[in-house]
């Protein structure tokens, strides 16, 4: 299968309720059958994966250690 | 039927229990709470006195919490009303149209704008680095931002984040689907430059 442009366009608008799985069962169908044969949007689709992967990654900033201490003094004293 | 009912030591302690449970359980949370923080507001010092401001509320209201359902969601939904309260951020974002391509248009201006062909997707992603999403983050309106921080980083579902930001759950999708396409033409423009 080449490159069908309409078919593309419609996968690109696709892509985040597919990856979130949303949409419906036959439009889920439709788009596997169209990234089987389209490399072009299965590479998009690949892409848009490890980025979500890598801005999880790298959003993630650790908690400094005196924050934990002064959270933990703020508990009610026994 | 008397001794079925607890006596009034046995009530304060039973409650000195609950409120140390949920005290620990809260704690545990902590870290998870301050990295959706750290994104919602500006800055590492914003995010810890939200952080804080929130565990003091929290330790005061304990009794509202109802035991079993989703501890994490109830403690971001005090901070982000802290964070709305303390005016850090302006509810309602200004009347202006972010940048918003496709889906597919952070790929296309990577892979153009690179010499050689990528040979696969990962090595597309390695073209961006930590400061560019940060940055690209922080730049994503208030609205859109808070959507895409719960449900991407802080792993929030979109019943949890509609709860949390008490909008409904088709708001925090269209918002959610809106601002990562927001959030990826800003990684385009951090990245590549402007075309």
């Amino acid at each position: 299968m080449t490159l069908e442009p309409d078919l593309c366009e419609k996968c690109e608008e696709w892509m985040q309720p597919y990856l979130d799985r949303e949409l419906s069962d036959s439009e889920r169908l439709e788009a596997e059958l169209h990234l089987d044969g389209c490399g072009y949007c299965r590479k998009r689709y690949r892409f848009e994966e490890t980025l979500r992967v890598f801005v999880r990654e790298v959003c993630s900033e650790q908690m400094p250690a005196e924050l934990k201490l002064k959270l933990a003094s703020l508990r009610t004293p026994l | 039927m008397s001794e079925v009912t607890p006596t009034e030591p046995r009530r304060l302690a039973a409650e000195a229990r609950d409120r140390v449970r949920f005290e620990e359980e809260a704690l545990e949370l902590a870290d998870q709470v301050y990295r959706v923080a750290r994104r919602l507001v500006g800055s590492r010092e914003e995010a810890e006195d939200l952080v804080q401001e929130t565990y003091a509320r929290a330790f005061r209201s304990w009794r509202s919490y109802t035991p079993g359902t989703n501890l994490r969601a109830w403690l971001l939904r005090i901070l982000t009303n802290l964070n709305i309260d303390r005016g850090r951020r302006k509810q309602r974002a200004p009347d202006m149209q972010p940048l918003e391509e496709g889906d597919y248009y952070l790929y296309n201006k990577l892979e153009e704008s690179s010499h050689q062909p990528a040979s696969d997707q990962d090595a597309v992603v390695e073209r961006l680095s930590q400061d560019d999403v940060v940055t690209a983050l922080s730049s994503v309106p208030h609205d859109f931002r808070d959507v895409v921080v719960l449900v991407d980083i802080g792993d929030f579902t979109y019943q949890d984040a509609a709860q949390i930001l008490d909008i409904p759950i088709g708001t925090v999708m269209s918002r959610l689907h809106r601002g990562r396409r927001i959030l990826k033409s800003a990684l385009a423009q951090e990245a590549v430059g402007g075309s």
